[in-house]
């Protein structure tokens, strides 16, 4: 725990609350305070956080990181604690009775032959090696589990179509495996490493020298948390977000205009990664962007991470955030992340608090808004 | 600190003489949490019932295993040693080694290994186990009964007279029922109102019966134990308080409309009573065909009332009535042979059903007791009975309606014996005689020349002068086909659920049968329960039957329903379901998924959550799948308990 | 080299498949030992990560057994069941997992042959298919 105090600088805290104050957990949760966690720890507490409930409810956003005055990184401090909580064998919750950890663990089995590729259509040009590797992340799973209320295989589509229109044929493989992400920020850091193992592996065996995700957990998991792993290789990381941005600002594509829009921030796309201007451009150049209150920096959360946090809290956050992109008077609410837009599905999902009309909004991916407005498609 | 007390039975030689005891026992002594094993030649006996409660106490054994037979035979009897050494007895798990072990297997080292390996199981399970505590619940000692026919009437007499209360609640103005219409009855050819008026009579004067006639059930909140009725009191236009029912108003009033009772083949009056003999015997108005109601003019009611009872304005009621158990006792509708075209019936005048028959032939009937044509009056001279009208069809009900021949071959013989010279034909694809006479009474109407023609009738059409109806079908036993002139034809029509019956469905939250009945919760074991707890079946509301055993069945709904309210308080079982109320997200999934209604979405300050009424809730699990982020478990087998079992059998955390 | 001797688990419901697994004991009817059976209250009690854990513990084969359709004692648990484990088939294909180790049957109360056939069956289809590769790191 000392080192994990001291990697986070956890010992910086001066006990100011400005985290607690910022945490969007804690607005809807009274008992949950960040700074408490951290002092407990200082305390020498470890058996009593690693058996303690609030140690799992943190949505490792970064609300707090980016306003603590003494720079202590809460979410890494976290993940330090629940790794090591996890060794003690205490385990997250998962949504869905474990199945979506579970199908992660699956993957990190070297032997099995996945059919993840089945959504690739004839009109799309894939590789099975190139310079540029479209990691797609979970969207065959999430297609299995929940495409009753979401479309998740129309971002891997849209995003393949994109990059087609870009003149690259991107390498999409069988052999990619989840990245971890999740089993990570949960405390399970064997299964992340041979998973990430796999990937690097596997992007090595691609000759890719350029990677294009379409979820921000994979792109902060790769360019981050795989650093260690890509030692030596000079591979370039980039989000979708970025690179429709550029393919804008070449003039290798345009976009017709799809109405007005407004966007949530994904915490792992923007606090995470500072990525805040290439999805708001790419928004401009197909429409109008009307920001909500909380928006960059500020943004609030989708209110899950690593499908661990689900409780009747995020569906708070998530319906007050649904009610603030409402009253924008946006056509839509643009994200660039598909758990997030799986969240506020979810959030509306069947019986909901409030009126329907003050949630009445379509979510929809960035990735996917933009293919459909592709000109001369 | 978890102690851990592992019992293994020998069971004679069932168990030993495939499983080697002594060397497991020395494994599952080893096993973490378990503080002692011991095995013993019959665990279940009073010896090894004493051994596991003596250890409870000296040894501070917190939690037990018992390997031996099927928690089937025994789990509640080691309870009870739980439970008498002070230990909660759900801090019990049973390894079945003996019918999913010992006797499956032959290989003396795999079996035990096996054995180890249930144990294993079953030791991870009960160290996650929590201690329950059975609910219990007060019960109000009555009960309501829903439609008073004869199966109404003899469920509520028979708890009665047991000394319990009984709500009885009749939608029509009268009890009596379909019973009531029926002229005789198979095979004793009793009078119908012979036998039951008297039970009617019984009814109105029993003390412990409160009657509510002219009156619906609206709605029913609550659950076994506890249920709580809003009834609906229709508007008599008259005050019952007043009322004498000395029939006046009845006899003076103008207006004549065809009677539903007589099955449109009399008429009525716009204040009548059903039949003389009705309990209670108070008319009601039809406000549908009253002229002073639907033209201000009229009166007459009114003005030769003797007791001033006529109140044209009188509005419904509505009464709340607390019960312990419902008995549904709904009765049936006949079948409108109207969608079978072939038929012509309410085309053809002389083709009519086998329940308008039976108020022609009814002492008390439209003709008293006289079978007439409708077209002219005439007596009908050659009469055919069509069989399994809307029965046993796949175009209309695939069932059997099981008294549509005993009724035809009755009425044929009633007909019959009045007229010794009339010619009766009864079409029919099979003769059902099931119960106890039929057959010989089937005999008696061939016998007495009552001709039985194999055959579905294909088309009946009319013989424009004479008005005559002529039936054309295949003679299957001959092989022809045959077209037959007759003087009126009657179609045994079958029963159908009531034309409400789906109503009451949701109200009570009940299952209905693929025939649209309501379904009973075993069709041989629990034919009288249904799958909600304290409601009951009783008669042709599920499913078609007789009178012999809608009675039979009426008394043991009456059991069934006294079983509930017959004790002062209820034991509800705690193996239900629980909501974390934080995880909660109120979606709603799990109250979508219930079949019991246990589940209610309820609306806190800001948020919604889903609340389980443990008397509802029978275990089952299905919202726990349901719930996506896993708000809702099952008490004692939440998905950690499962995933530490198969741990303990697969090995190897993952 | 010893013979792969599968290992089986099966989810039976309390009301009709645990009992006719009793039932087969009872009988006295011989089936193969490789299974493991564990009570649940109703079919439509497994969650799919029940299954999919098992075969990530190693379990080469996993029979949910339920009343059959139209006699659940809850009504339409087992239809749930069935939808259940059809989601789980399709993460399964995914996964890239064999989903003939996944079995899916209806056993009554009074099926004790039923069962015991099953399960010599279901051995049968497990040893061709070969161990789970889940459970061989």
């Amino acid at each position: 725990m000392k080192q994990i105090i001291k990697r986070t600088k956890a010992y910086y805290c001066v006990e100011c609350g400005k985290c607690s104050g910022s945490c969007p957990v804690a607005r809807v949760n009274e008992g949950f305070s960040p700074r408490v966690i951290v002092e407990r720890a200082l305390s020498g507490m470890k058996g009593e956080i690693e058996g303690d409930r609030e140690l799992w409810t943190c949505l490792t956003c970064e609300a707090c990181t980016t306003k603590c005055p003494s720079t202590v990184k809460f979410s890494e401090f976290i993940r330090g604690m629940r790794s090591s909580a996890f060794n003690s064998g205490y385990t997250s919750r998962c949504s869905q009775g474990g199945l979506l950890h579970s199908i992660q663990r699956v993957q990190s089995y070297r032997d099995i032959v996945q059919n993840r590729l089945q959504w690739i259509s004839d009109d799309l040009k894939t590789s099975t090696e190139g310079e540029v590797l479209y990691f797609t992340g979970c969207l065959p799973y999430f297609e299995n589990l929940f495409s009753g209320f979401v479309n998740p295989l129309e971002i891997a589509r849209s995003t393949v179509k994109i990059l087609n229109k870009a003149g690259i044929s991107p390498v999409v493989s069988p052999n990619e495996r989840c990245c971890g992400h999740d089993l990570l920020w949960t405390g399970n850091v064997e299964t992340f490493q041979k998973l990430a193992r796999l990937n690097i592996e596997m992007i090595k065996e691609s000759g890719a020298s350029r990677i294009v995700t379409s979820c921000p957990e994979c792109l902060r998991t790769l360019k981050l948390d795989y650093a260690d792993f890509f030692e030596g290789t000079d591979i370039e990381i980039v989000h979708i977000s970025e690179f429709i941005s550029s393919l804008i600002k070449n003039n290798d594509i345009k976009l017709n205009r799809a109405g007005i829009m407004t966007y949530q921030d994904p915490c792992r796309l923007g606090r995470h990664m500072g990525i805040y201007d290439a999805p708001r451009e790419v928004i401009k150049s197909m429409g109008e962007l009307v920001e909500m209150n909380k928006n960059r920096e500020e943004s609030s959360c989708c209110g899950v991470s690593a499908w661990a946090t689900c409780e009747g809290n995020s569906k708070l956050m998530q319906i007050e955030r649904l009610i603030e992109a409402k009253s924008t008077g946006a056509d839509m609410l643009v994200t660039s992340c598909p758990k997030c837009l799986i969240h506020f599905r979810c959030a509306v999902h069947n019986q909901i608090p409030v009126e329907k009309e003050k949630v009445d909004i379509p979510v929809v991916d960035l990735t996917v808004a933009a293919c459909r407005a592709l000109a001369g498609e | 600190m978890t102690n851990i007390g592992v019992y293994i039975c020998h069971c004679g030689t069932n168990i030993a003489g495939v499983v080697d005891v002594e060397g497991l026992t020395q494994k599952v002594a080893k096993l973490k949490d378990v503080s002692l094993a011991k095995d013993y030649k019959y665990m279940c006996s009073e010896p090894g019932q004493d051994l596991i409660r003596e250890d409870i106490k000296n040894r501070n054994l917190d939690r037990v295993v018992v390997a031996a037979c099927s928690p089937r035979m025994h789990e509640n009897t080691y309870k009870k040693v739980l439970a008498s050494a002070g230990l909660n007895p759900f801090l019990l798990e049973i390894a079945n080694i003996r019918e999913q072990a010992s006797w499956v297997h032959l290989d003396k080292e795999k079996t035990t290994d096996k054995a180890l390996d249930l144990i294993k199981m079953a030791v991870a399970k009960v160290r996650m186990d929590e201690p329950l505590t059975s609910l219990s619940a007060n019960v109000i000692q009555r009960v309501l009964v829903i439609g008073a026919g004869i199966a109404g009437i003899q469920t509520s007499l028979d708890i009665a007279n047991i000394g319990f209360d009984v709500v009885l609640v009749e939608k029509e103005q009268s009890i009596g029922g379909r019973m009531s219409q029926l002229g005789k009855t198979f095979p004793t050819l009793d009078c119908s109102a012979c036998i039951l008026t008297p039970k009617m009579v019984e009814v109105s004067l029993n003390p412990r019966i409160k009657l509510f006639t002219y009156s619906e059930v609206e709605e029913i909140s609550g659950f076994i134990g506890n249920f709580k009725a809003k009834i609906r009191k229709k508007s008599r236009g008259l005050d019952e308080s007043l009322c004498t029912g000395c029939g006046l108003c009845q006899e003076k009033c103008p207006t004549k409309v065809p009677s539903e009772y007589d099955e449109k083949m009399g008429k009525r009056k716009a204040i009548y009573t059903l039949f003389p003999q009705a309990v209670p015997n108070i008319p009601v108005i039809d406000r549908a065909s009253c002229l002073y109601i639907t033209k201000g003019k009229c009166g007459v009611c009114k003005k030769v009332c003797p007791a001033g009872a006529i109140d044209y304005e009188r509005t419904d009621e509505f009464i709340e009535e607390e019960i312990g158990a419902v008995v549904v006792a709904t009765g049936f509708d006949p079948f409108d042979p109207v969608s079978k075209e072939e038929y012509g019936f309410g085309i053809y005048r002389n083709v009519i059903t086998g329940l308008q028959l039976e108020r022609l032939l009814h002492a008390a009937g439209p003709t008293k007791g006289e079978v007439v044509r409708p077209s002219d009056g005439a007596i009908p001279k050659r009469i055919a009975f069509v069989q399994c009208v809307g029965s046993r069809d796949e175009h209309a009900n695939k069932y059997c309606s099981r008294v549509c021949c005993m009724y035809a071959i009755k009425n044929a013989l009633l007909i019959k014996e009045h007229h010794p010279e009339s010619e009766i034909f009864i079409y029919y694809i099979d003769i059902r005689a099931f119960g106890k006479g039929y057959e010989e009474f089937y005999k008696r109407a061939q016998e007495n020349g009552i001709k039985f023609m194999r055959g579905r009738v294909a088309e009946i059409f009319e013989e424009q002068k004479s008005r005559n109806p002529v039936i054309r079908a295949d003679d299957t036993l001959l092989g022809m086909v045959t077209e037959n002139e007759l003087d009126m034809v009657v179609l045994s029509v079958g029963m159908i659920p009531r034309s409400d019956s789906s109503k009451i469905q949701k109200m009570l939250g009940l299952a209905a049968s693929p025939d649209g009945f309501f379904m009973e919760a075993h069709a041989k074991l629990r034919p009288v329960d249904t799958l909600v707890d304290g409601v009951f079946l009783a008669g042709t509301a599920q499913g078609p039957k007789d009178i012999p055993d809608t009675v039979a069945q009426a008394k043991g709904a009456a059991s069934g329903a006294l079983e509930v309210i017959s004790h002062k308080t209820l034991q509800l079982s705690p193996l239900i379901s629980e909501v974390d109320e934080r995880l909660c997200r109120g979606c709603g999934d799990c109250k979508d998924v219930c079949e019991y209604g246990a589940i209610e979405i309820v609306t806190l300050d800001t948020h919604k959550v889903a609340r389980i009424n443990p008397a509802i809730c029978k275990g089952c699990g299905a919202c726990a799948v349901a719930c996506c982020n896993g708000s809702i478990k099952l008490r004692n087998y939440t998905d950690s308990i499962t995933f530490a079992m198969l741990d303990a059998t697969l090995g190897g955390a993952v | 080299m010893t013979e792969f001797s599968p290992r089986i688990v099966a989810f039976c419901c309390n009301w009709c498949s645990y009992v006719g697994a009793d039932l087969a004991g009872t009988s006295r009817l011989k089936y193969p030992d490789n299974i493991r059976i564990m009570r649940v209250m109703c079919s439509g009690q497994v969650f799919p990560s029940y299954i999919l854990k098992a075969l990530e513990l190693g379990a080469d084969g996993v029979l949910v057994a339920g009343c059959h359709i139209g006699d659940c004692h809850y009504v339409s648990g087992n239809k749930k069941a069935q939808e259940r484990v059809e989601t789980l088939l399709r993460v399964m294909k995914t996964l890239g997992l064999d989903p003939r180790r996944v079995r899916l049957e209806w056993i009554s109360a009074s099926e004790g042959m039923k069962f015991a056939s099953t399960v010599k069956e279901f051995v049968e289809e497990i040893k061709e298919l070969g161990p789970n590769l889940l459970g061989v790191r």
